[in-house]
């Protein structure tokens, strides 16, 4: 099915979009995959979810293209190992930094998949037993894991998650069916529309934040390409073990709600320092901090899918998206699909095979074309998003409401950024409020308001025992902080 | 930082109590539980509570001295070049206008004029301005309008 012609195609087309978006600096995957959303409203739904497997895999790889070749990540997660790919290029070695980046992304990718491929059905017979307790426990979880991960401060984080909460109440309340914060507003009472948000929320903040740079240009030189994966099979073998521990990593940080594949490199680059026995080599040019956060970032775009399928909470912000798509296309994520919809769920697994696969040569073509990828001007790509933003935005549902949703979170977003509060919280903010709402309020209705019942089942106890712990954490952080300088000082 | 964390944690303040006084006019379940109020007044709480800690970190931070400017490898310091501000509002503004006029002059003469103003004002010159703007609002118009079947709007010329 995922090989007929029509459905190949479209995966061979959004692998080439995700080439083209993660190479360009400043623009992201998440971008890229709020952009497909439009498209994917008329494909079906198989099609419409490997679309975003296959441009994910290929973005992600593709940002570690300018960070090797103008010393700027095309997407967050290839930020962690920026300096070392640029130190090597200096160093004459851009054909070696490539041929590693595609060869140990795809090697990630695969075993990523091999992992969804194989714990996603066990976790879905797991869930199958979840009730409304557990799911609250479960959106409650991955809100706070988002907000843990925030980068900079976690206060900001919180707010983002907490605007988006209340972006997700606005319509009609789900236990009495009464309209909150529309203001007498018809658009409003089918709530804020998730799609022209998200556009707005990334889309639009990311064009304003492009625009007002006044260097929109980038200087690059001409890559060789001409034997690119001499020297690469050299490496497998030396960091197999790199390899390994990085797609472990990369994986599990993927399956745990709400942290990305900028994370999962961050945290391989930190493990593979310090187990390296050349340390002194890092940030100024080393392979293997390249070899374990590349497989990383990779590995932890499948597991960021494994929660979003069994549970329907997704693993970070392109999972966020493709939770929409599920639920405009029809479908409910959770353990149910997996008996009602098989032919999907084995479609994804093998979506990822596929683009995983297809990176090698297409990664090899993207290379290749770099220093043309590069020169695209960007004072001509921005307006052309925007119009494809404001149009995407519109089709949806045929509506002008939606694109000044789009204007709106836009303006939201941008300001927000400009002041260090994370946008992604927001957008699963709007994703896990419904859920969140839901599932309490039929619990508290079905149990006579009594609470205790969140801590007495016992998966429930272990989500609500993580959750809570989860945000005692940077308050006994802080306090064992305090207690070190008060030590210190008496000293 | 710390005066732009003040603002925003005032302004999130301002949402969370802006949210509560709202709440109030919220009906209550039969047996007198919050029902439709529940939910968002929690967040107005959360929404205190999280701006007060962002002013609190804000204060503490403008306690702390200014890191010193960014460096390069020469050990050069690092000047950052001024921000355009009238560019994102361009873009805002255009977004209005194809609001406001899409309907009257229909989608490609609108999207086709939106695209043409901003690439303009990013330094594109006039006339390649003009040409990649026909041919991209025409590309546009033929996915979303032939292919994809969405009704964008026609104006008084049917476009």
């Amino acid at each position: 099915m995922l090989l007929a012609p029509k459905n190949f195609l479209t995966i061979v087309v959004c692998s080439l979009y995700g080439l083209f978006v993660g190479s360009i600096p400043g623009l992201s995957a998440t971008l890229a995959a709020s952009l497909l959303v439009p498209f994917t409203f008329f494909m079906d739904p198989l099609p419409a979810l490997c679309s975003i497997v296959s441009m994910s895999a290929m973005a992600i790889f593709a940002g570690d293209i300018p960070a090797a070749l103008i010393r700027i990540p095309g997407t967050p997660s290839s930020a962690a190992y920026t300096y070392d790919s640029y130190a090597l290029t200096r160093q004459g070695k851009s054909q070696l930094v490539l041929g590693t980046d595609i060869m140990f992304s795809a090697v990630g990718g695969l075993m990523g998949a091999v992992v969804l491929m194989t714990s996603a059905p066990l976790l879905a017979e797991v869930a199958m037993n979840f009730s409304t307790f557990e799911y609250f426990w479960l959106a409650a979880l991955g809100l706070s894991a988002t907000v843990m991960v925030s980068a900079g401060s976690q206060a900001k984080g919180a707010i983002a998650m907490c605007l988006g909460l209340f972006l997700s109440t606005i319509g009609v309340d789900i236990t009495l069916g009464y309209p909150r914060f529309t203001f007498d507003n018809v658009d409003l009472l089918n709530g804020v529309s998730f799609i022209p948000a998200m556009i707005g929320v990334f889309g639009i903040s990311e064009i304003m934040r492009n625009v007002s740079q006044r260097q929109m240009d980038f200087a690059i030189a001409k890559v060789k390409t001409k034997g690119i994966f001499t020297g690469v099979g050299k490496l497998f073998k030396k960091y197999q073990w790199n390899m390994w521990r990085s797609g472990a990593i990369g994986t599990i940080i993927g399956v745990l709600p709400g942290a990305g594949a900028d994370i999962a490199a961050w945290i391989a680059y930190a493990a593979s320092k310090r187990a390296s026995k050349e340390k002194e080599l890092y940030g100024k040019g080393s392979i293997e901090a390249i070899v374990d956060s590349g497989t990383a970032n990779n590995a932890c775009l499948a597991g960021d899918w494994v929660p979003a399928l069994v549970f329907g909470i997704p693993g970070d912000s392109i999972t966020a998206v493709v939770i929409g798509v599920i639920f405009m296309k029809g479908l409910r994520p959770g353990p149910m699909i997996f008996e009602q919809h098989p032919e999907i769920i084995y479609g994804v697994y093998f979506a990822f095979i596929l683009a995983n696969l297809l990176l090698v040569p297409f990664g090899w073509l993207a290379v290749k074309a770099s220093s043309q990828m590069l020169r695209v001007p960007k004072n001509i790509l921005i307006p052309i998003i925007l119009m494809f933003a404001i149009t995407g935005a519109f089709a949806i549902n045929n509506d002008v409401f939606d694109i000044i949703t789009l204007g709106v979170l836009g303006i939201v977003g941008y300001f927000m950024e400009r002041n260090g509060y994370p946008v992604a919280p927001i957008v699963l903010g709007l994703v896990l409020g419904p859920i969140l709402e839901q599932n309490f309020m039929m619990s508290m209705i079905k149990t006579d308001w009594n609470l205790i019942l969140f801590f007495t089942r016992p998966i429930s106890m272990l989500l609500g025992g993580i959750t809570v712990a989860m945000w005692g954490f940077p308050f006994l952080m802080a306090f064992l902080e305090n207690t070190k300088k008060k030590n210190n000082g008496l000293v | 930082m710390g005066k732009k964390d003040y603002i925003g944690g005032v302004i999130f303040i301002c949402l969370g109590i802006f949210i509560w006084v709202l709440s109030f006019q919220f009906p209550v379940l039969p047996d007198k539980h919050p029902g439709p109020s529940l939910f968002p007044r929690v967040l107005g709480t959360l929404f205190i509570f999280f701006s007060l800690i962002v002013i609190l970190e804000g204060w503490r931070k403008s306690k702390t001295p200014p890191p010193p400017p960014a460096e390069d490898e020469g050990g050069n310091v690092i000047i950052t070049g001024k921000e355009n501000y009238f560019n994102p509002v361009l873009v805002i503004i255009l977004i209005g206008a194809f609001i406001a006029l899409a309907r009257y002059l229909g989608f490609i003469i609108t999207g086709g004029a939106v695209l043409f103003i901003l690439m303009w004002k990013l330094h594109v010159k006039p006339l390649k301005s003009f040409i990649i703007s026909a041919i991209v609002i025409c590309f546009i118009y033929s996915v979303f309008a032939k292919i994809l079947r969405v009704p964008l709007p026609q104006g008084f010329l049917w476009w």
